[in-house]
């Protein structure tokens, strides 16, 4: 878990209020209220068309909200626009570099305007190139540059000014998990070094996890948001993983446990048990089963239940079984 | 590479208050500078600029040389006291400046297109800056694009004085901002680089053929007896196209004949120009 120095006087950098926007018939934003502190990294979680883009669009000043009032750094995004951008850094969902200049181009672009006096600009584009490990990459046009690397330059570029608040809009989609711990790697360090609120909307549930706190939207309203912990507590369901020995023990278990699951690997899944029920299985089947595990709700488990849709088929990639966080499996014997 | 001159020396972040100008001048210094080195890296923009003027001086300006005298009632006379490369050389100066100001206009879809509009859009800059550094560097390209053409003054026999040249780049800016406002505001209008390719090929070519710089208009001949010459609605357009005054400003400034009152040329481009950049400017501001 990152968090540790997030304290709950801090006041909020991002603040959201009874935001409204609607494109046509549809209401994209519902009223959402939100407020966001310094120094934390805010997830946004929710199926496509949920509204997270709207939101951040809004939050950008790219758009302007029908009703509501969104602060960020106490500057509204409607009357201040520029002060209010001023205070941001955002990382786009699409690639938004210029292929024709080159990556130190495009680096002294965004400072010059973003107004970064000339050495302190000279100097953050040499860290900020050295942090995301493009540094021999100075003079390449961006073109030539593979997709990862474009998305690290779009990074160093959000931070060649003074932020105090980085938005990014699925920042490692499309990449490879090489990439994206790459991606996450880079923001925890420079969490450390600097004070900086990320708000990031992802797909992939182990990022979340990560995170400080975890807002889930769907419908252009805020459904949760707290902690991952605090969800999992609240919306997530443990369940109860057994590895059978044999086939017998595994016919067995699933006669005798109403909504056990039999899953492709062999495992013998049971929802909401709890360690009664292990003690049961134990009692009875005892030899018959090699491994037995309490499991933590996943993330997965609680996105579910709050929208009734699995994430995998709202991010348009092959729908999948909810699997458990199985990293945070607690083994039981 | 960068202009230290356009920002402070000390290593601080420009303050609200003071420094702004100059904050904003770095902005738009940074804009004008993308556009410029965006224009200067497209070697088919360079060809382009080098051989479309040597096209139409070589081919269609020697070409037609020996025709440029006109008999009119069995009277064998010179329409104007020059040859017709001399005639001809303004309104390839200018055709070199319409191809380049539009290409330039490109650049907004291509923003559009590949994302990079919304990195602008999201910088602390006033749309004002943002559209104003956009034409600058398409109008400083075409500047350039235009001067290209001058370099061939000596094939023309256009004699080039320091004083004419400066007359005439200036008449070249002001054309080139101009034009560039227009085509930034109509490639708002315009979804696709397609839908651009089309607007440019039928707006370029005929504004060109008809503002008099491929062929004069006599002008000590009345408008009524113009008429007896061309067909009416031809010295109609003519008379209507914006582009006619400013070529034969330029020609003025260029071989010293003019067609109407010199001063027609620039009042009407600054007037166009502002008009212009304001739709432009609205085009951003809509988003």
């Amino acid at each position: 878990m990152v968090g540790g120095h997030l304290s709950e006087a801090a006041a909020p950098v991002v603040e959201v209020a009874a935001l409204r926007k609607r494109y046509g018939r549809t209401l994209a934003l519902d009223g959402i209220d939100l407020s966001i502190r310094r120094n934390e990294v805010f997830a946004l979680l929710g199926p496509n068309g949920a509204g997270k883009t709207t939101l951040i669009h809004i939050l950008c000043t790219l758009l302007k909200p029908d009703g509501g009032t969104a602060r960020i750094g106490g500057f509204d995004v409607s009357r201040q626009p520029l002060k209010a951008r001023k205070q941001l850094g955002v990382v786009f969902q699409e690639p938004s570099l210029d292929g024709r200049l080159t990556v130190q181009e495009n680096l002294n672009f965004h400072g010059l305007v973003h107004r970064v006096p000339y050495r302190l600009r000279m100097r953050r584009i040499r860290e900020m190139l050295e942090l995301v490990e493009l540094s021999e990459w100075r003079n390449a046009l961006v073109r030539t540059l593979s997709a990862g690397m474009k998305r690290r330059v779009e990074i160093a570029r959000a931070l060649i000014h003074d932020s105090a608040v980085i938005i990014l809009d699925e920042p490692t989609v499309g990449l490879d998990a090489q990439s994206r711990e790459r991606i996450w790697t880079y923001l925890n360090k420079l969490r450390r070094e600097r004070d900086l609120t990320l708000i990031v909307t992802t797909h992939y549930i182990d990022e979340v996890d990560g995170c400080d706190r975890v807002c889930i939207v769907d419908g252009g309203k805020v459904l949760a948001l707290d902690t991952p912990e605090a969800l999992r507590a609240r919306y997530g369901k443990e369940q109860v993983r057994i590895t059978p020995r044999d086939a017998a023990a595994r016919s067995g278990i699933l006669a005798q446990n109403e909504g056990a699951v039999a899953e492709p690997g062999g495992d013998v899944v049971i929802p909401g048990a709890t360690h009664a029920v292990v003690d049961r299985l134990l009692g009875s089947f005892g030899t018959g089963i090699s491994n037995i595990a309490i499991e933590r709700p996943s993330l997965e488990s609680v996105f579910l239940a709050l929208t009734g849709r699995e994430i995998r088929d709202t991010a348009g990639e092959r729908p999948t079984i909810a699997r458990p966080n199985s990293r945070s499996g607690e083994p039981v014997n | 590479m960068t202009d230290a001159t356009h920002t402070a020396p000390a290593e601080r972040a420009a303050p609200e208050g003071d420094g702004r100008s100059w904050g904003a001048l770095g902005a738009l210094g940074g804009i004008w500078l993308r556009e410029v080195k965006r224009a200067l890296r497209d070697r088919g923009q360079l060809i382009g600029g080098v051989s479309r003027p040597l096209l139409y001086i070589l081919v269609m300006g020697i070409g037609l040389n020996p025709y440029f005298r006109a008999e009119v009632y069995g009277e064998v006379r010179f329409v104007v006291p020059y040859s017709y490369l001399q005639f001809i050389f303004a309104g390839v100066v200018v055709l070199n400046v319409m191809y380049t100001s539009v290409q330039s206009a490109v650049s907004v879809i291509w923003d559009r297109e590949f994302g990079f509009l919304r990195e602008v859009l999201v910088a602390p800059v006033p749309r004002f800056v943002l559209v104003l550094g956009k034409v600058l560097g398409g109008a400083t390209v075409a500047t350039l694009h235009g001067c290209i053409v001058l370099l061939f003054a000596r094939f023309a026999d256009v004699d080039l004085m320091a004083g004419n040249i400066a007359g005439a780049i200036g008449l070249i800016f002001l054309l080139a901002f101009c034009l560039t406002s227009l085509g930034i505001a109509i490639a708002h209008q315009v979804r696709s680089f397609e839908g651009f390719g089309v607007f440019s090929n039928a707006v370029i070519l005929p504004l060109f053929f008809t503002s008099s710089s491929v062929f004069p208009l006599d002008p000590s001949l009345t408008r009524s007896q113009m008429i007896v010459l061309y067909p009416e609605w031809l010295v109609t357009v003519i008379y209507a196209n914006p582009l006619t005054y400013a070529v034969d400003a330029l020609r003025g400034k260029l071989i010293g004949f003019n067609q109407f009152a010199p001063s027609a040329g620039p009042i009407l481009l600054v007037v166009l120009s502002v008009v212009f950049f304001l739709f432009a400017l609205r085009g951003f501001r809509r988003g």
